[in-house]
Parts: structure tokens; C-alpha cells; sequence
């Protein structure tokens, strides 16, 4: 089965309306730009996006307005503000949010990954976090006895299974094998526990790199349905060993997502509505210029 | 010998002294990924950092602005997961100090980083808990850096993301926390507060230079009592500032208002 295709196709293929989606990266670190650009183009609605810290392409899916749902740990930008259209939307009830902690959510992803219904944790005790939940959430925790200790108190959270987990990484082979460098976050047990995943990359690499050192893959082929070859394809965030973040450009997007409206919508259209591919976009934002800048930034510091 | 220097920057240089040798740390971004990195270049050189995005005891470049920024990862030991550092290290029981800020600080030290007003219909949406529910949860001790206006400490807080003391001395204990009495203590640009743990309520113990106890009970919205004994915080000396601005935050990313 070919792997190796488009971002166009991949979305089309694997991303349905009203789909769990799993975000990998965090915060401006390695967010698969090139493949929630292409959502957008396609317009797939009714999302629930869940991770841990949500970051930029959250907010541009919430701006575009295809997200009934988030879970996460926190929408934010730290240095660069707050993920502005996620702010505006659940203050005007246009979205619903469920909060945990990071540790909570890569908790349920645990068990989602290892096939078990819920998985325990122990923090969260004596917290909101327990005691509010969003209008359409179910049951969301249970605490325990530990049966080994009673009188010690157990939260059990439920699993999560995304329905697609949407990653970028350095290097694939074109069976999906994934080698990811640099911090990892959330993804491993996310990406484990999804039922299926898309995965851009900056190479392709030859198989036989792969089963020669097969202890440095991160992930397995067995996971992974399909492989976009998109380098640069995380900007304006940032790929370890690659390119730096582009500050200038995470700058231009708060201003327009802060102002929301006009603005914002000027963006969707300058940078993606009116580009066929995510390469157009690259050009837009500073091309190879741009990239080389990003590139040696990136160098100093590995 | 005076020196000048803003109490913002002696509520870093403070907040670092209350950092030991050897630790390991937690920092997220921001004033306290600062104050972690100002240690390390003083008295506290052989302190773990350690990241939530996955970096452990990384030799940390000046000055990361996200948690997946590479100089938070520049000659880490590994580069880990999230699991890893949230949840083998800190939920076992690893982790000697980590650091918070956040929206709301209440009586109790609890912290608000989540919602002003109604869960389901807030008034205002803050970023939400992050790693911090669960580094207070579960750390040794507890130190968050904030800035000292009256709305940041209110009564209570309106969502409690991250537990102090929650209602009282035994608060934390009855919702089942395994830290039940942890240290935890506020150091803003006013004054050094930490909890009381017979009363599980903040209580001043240190002064800034020149700032009153009237000053502080003025800028907060709770009654905040003192102790016996407060004390004013020790000065800066020019050695230590100079390491602060020239070594930790060249590029003012953070320092706003220090002088030169």
C-alpha cells in the first residue's frame, strides 16, 4: 500500500467531519502546518482537536470555524500571547472546551495506547479541573480506593483514541517508518493510541537506514497510513536540527488573530485560501531566504 | 555601596535563592525559567532543569521563549517525552522545586490560570493548567513568581487549576494529594509571602526594600497576615545583577523594566 502522497490526498482520505483530531508539536515546535492548511482548504468541519498545549494551528482551525470541540491541557503561545481565536470563541460560547492537565491528557493517551479503558493519575486531587467539565461532557473521571492501600486516593481518567493524529517529523522511509528528534511531548503514547496517522516530513529516507539502526525509530510503520513529504512544512513553528521558529511570522499571525474579523480572514486568504499548495505558501512567507535564515538559527543551537 | 537595580529583578534574584545545589527543577518559560537559569550560574550550578516538553538537565541558552524553544534542549542529558518528565519524575516523587505563575493567586496559594467567571460561560479564557496542576500537585515544594497587583490575589480564586492549600492546613490531605504539606511560597516585587501551615493561609515573611507591610495589605485583595518576625529581602549586590543582565537575559526578553 503506497504511503507516500499528497497533503491534499491524505486529508481528503483520512480526515472525515467530526473527526477526533490528535495535534502533535507544542506550543512553536513542530506543528504539521502543511496538513491543517489543507484541512482548511478542504474545509473539514466539526473537528474535535485534543493534545496538550494547542498551539497555532488550533487556533487557525477555530478561527476558520471548523471545530465543534477542544481537549487539552492549554491553548497558548507563551511568549508570543494567547491563542487568540480559541480565547474569543469559548468567551462567546461559539466553542466548547474540556480542561485537563498535560499530565492528564498524555495519561489517557496512555491507555488509549495500550488498549485499556482508563488509566489512573495523581494529580488533579482537590482541583477544578475535577469538579467543572464542559455541557457535553459525559463522565469524566472517577477517584478510587488504591485496592492496595486503602484510604490513598486514585483519579481514573478515560482513554483517548484520536480518530487521526496529525504529526511532523524529521525523517520517514516510505513505509511510514518515523524518526522524530528533539523533545517528543505528548506524541509517542498520542500517536500510539490513534487509529490512524498522517505524518508529514522534512526527508525520505531509504528503508535500508531504517532497518540498519532500527533502535533509533520512534515509530513504527504499523501506525502510520500516510507520509507527506513537505519540507518546511512546520513553519511558522519550529523542526529541531532544521529551522528555528519564525518569530516575524508568528508575530503577523497574532496581530491578525487578535484582531479576528477582517483581518484574520485577509490572512486565511492571503496564505492559504488562495494558495494550491503549502510550497505557494512557503514562497509567500520569505522562500528560500527565509529558510536559510531559519536554518542557521537553528544551527547555532545544535 | 548602593546599587541599582527594579524589584522586579530582585524578585528573580530572590526567587533563585530559594533554589539548592543538586536540585531538580521544573520551569516552564518566562520570569521563571530566568530565575532557574540565574541560580544556575550562582550558587547553583548543578541544578536539574527539567521541561515538560521532554528536555532533562539541559545547559539552557539565554533565554528560551517556549518550552519547545531549542535553547530550553541546548546539551540536555536526554530529551525525553512528556510522560517521562511529567510523569516519571515529577508524579514519582522526583521533582525538589517547581515553579508556577499564574492569573490568580488566593489566600491558600491556590492558583487560577483557567477561567474568570462561569466554567461553562466565562467571563475571560485564560490558557488553562498546562503542566502546572500537575507540578503542584506533585512537587516537593512550590514556589510561583508573580507580579503584586491587587486583582492577582483575591479571597478566592474563581477556578481553582492548581492547588495550594485548597481550604485549609489539612486541605490538601483530605482531597488526597500525596504532598499534603508542601512548602509554597509567592515571591512577587512587594514582599515574600509563604503558607502558614497551621492556618494554611499565606502569611508575609520577607519585605522588598523600602515597601511596607501596609503596602502589601493595601495591593492584596485577601487579609494577609505577617509573621513574627519579617524581614526585608536581602539586596542585590552589583556582581549579581551584573550576572542577571549580562549573562541570563542579554537581550531584555524578560527583563522589562531592570536598568543598566
Amino acid at each position: 500500500m503506497a504511503k507516500i502522497m499528497t497533503a491534499a490526498e491524505a486529508v481528503s482520505r483520512f480526515v472525515f467531519d467530526g473527526a477526533i483530531i490528535g495535534m502533535g508539536g507544542q506550543t512553536i515546535g513542530r506543528s504539521a502546518m502543511s496538513i491543517y492548511h489543507e484541512i482548511i482548504r478542504q474545509k473539514k468541519k466539526d473537528l474535535t482537536l485534543v493534545g496538550c498545549n494547542l498551539s497555532i494551528p488550533m487556533d487557525l482551525l477555530v478561527g476558520a470555524g471548523l471545530v465543534r470541540r477542544t481537549e487539552c491541557g492549554t491553548g497558548n503561545l507563551e511568549r508570543f500571547g494567547t491563542t487568540f481565536c480559541w480565547r474569543k470563541a469559548i468567551e462567546q460560547g461559539r466553542l466548547e472546551n474540556e480542561d485537563y492537565s498535560h499530565l492528564a491528557m498524555v495519561t489517557r493517551f496512555l491507555a488509549g495506547e495500550m488498549g485499556l479503558p482508563f488509566m489512573p493519575i495523581q494529580s488533579l486531587l482537590g482541583s477544578d479541573i475535577l469538579h467543572k467539565k464542559a455541557a457535553s461532557t459525559g463522565k469524566k473521571f472517577e477517584v478510587v480506593n488504591n485496592p492496595w492501600n486503602p484510604g490513598e486516593k486514585v483519579v481514573l481518567l478515560p482513554a483517548l483514541n484520536p480518530d487521526v493524529s496529525i504529526i511532523h517529523v524529521q525523517k520517514s522511509d516510505e513505509q511510514g517508518n518515523l524518526i522524530i528528534e528533539g523533545f517528543l511531548t505528548h506524541e509517542p503514547e498520542m500517536i500510539r493510541a490513534s487509529k490512524t496517522v498522517i505524518a508529514s516530513c522534512e526527508e525520505i529516507i531509504p528503508s535500508e537506514e531504517i532497518r540498519k539502526y532500527p533502535e533509533r525509530t520512534t515509530i513504527p510503520y504499523v501506525y502510520v497510513r500516510a507520509i507527506v513529504l513537505q519540507p518546511w512544512g512546520a513553519h511558522p513553528t519550529s523542526t529541531y536540527r532544521y529551522y528555528q521558529y519564525d518569530s516575524e511570522h508568528i508575530w503577523e499571525y497574532q496581530r491578525c488573530a487578535r484582531e479576528g474579523g477582517t483581518a484574520f480572514r485577509e490572512y486565511l486568504e492571503k496564505y492559504i485560501h488562495s494558495c494550491q499548495s503549502f510550497d505557494e505558501y512557503s514562497e509567500k512567507v520569505g522562500g528560500l531566504k527565509k529558510y536559510n535564515y531559519l536554518r542557521q538559527e537553528m544551527m547555532k543551537m545544535v | 555601596m548602593s546599587v541599582d537595580f527594579s524589584l522586579e529583578e530582585l524578585m528573580i534574584i530572590e526567587s533563585a535563592r530559594h533554589i539548592r545545589d543538586g536540585e531538580m527543577v521544573f520551569v516552564g518559560t518566562g520570569i521563571p525559567m530566568v530565575a532557574a537559569m540565574y541560580a544556575q550560574k550562582t550558587h547553583a550550578p548543578n541544578i536539574c532543569f527539567v521541561v515538560e516538553t521532554g528536555p532533562i538537565s539541559p545547559q539552557v541558552l539565554p533565554v528560551p521563549i517556549s518550552v519547545s524553544d531549542p535553547k530550553a534542549m541546548y546539551r540536555a542529558a536526554k530529551l525525553g517525552t512528556l510522560r517521562e518528565v511529567l510523569g516519571c519524575l515529577l508524579q514519582r516523587g522526583m521533582v525538589d522545586l517547581g515553579f508556577l505563575g499564574g492569573a490568580q493567586i488566593d489566600q491558600f496559594g491556590n492558583i487560577n490560570s483557567t477561567v474568570l467567571g462561569d466554567y461553562q460561560h466565562p467571563k475571560v479564557r485564560f490558557p488553562g493548567s498546562g503542566g502546572a496542576n500537575d507540578i503542584a500537585s506533585l512537587a516537593k515544594r512550590i514556589l510561583v513568581i508573580t507580579p503584586h497587583e491587587k486583582r492577582r490575589f483575591p479571597e478566592h480564586c474563581s477556578y481553582l487549576t492548581s492547588p495550594g492549600y485548597i481550604d485549609g492546613p489539612n486541605g490538601r490531605e483530605k482531597a488526597g494529594l500525596k504532598m499534603t504539606r508542601p512548602e509554597l511560597t509567592v515571591v512577587t516585587d512587594l514582599t515574600v509571602m509563604s503558607i502558614d501551615k497551621t492556618r494554611g493561609k499565606l502569611q508575609v515573611v520577607k519585605l522588598m526594600p523600602g515597601i511596607t507591610l501596609e503596602q502589601v495589605r493595601e495591593n492584596t485583595g485577601f487579609k494577609v497576615e505577617a509573621a513574627s518576625a519579617v524581614i526585608t529581602v536581602e539586596l542585590p549586590s552589583a556582581k549579581e545583577l551584573n550576572i542577571l543582565r549580562r549573562e541570563v537575559d542579554p537581550e531584555r526578553e524578560y527583563l522589562g523594566k531592570g536598568k543598566d
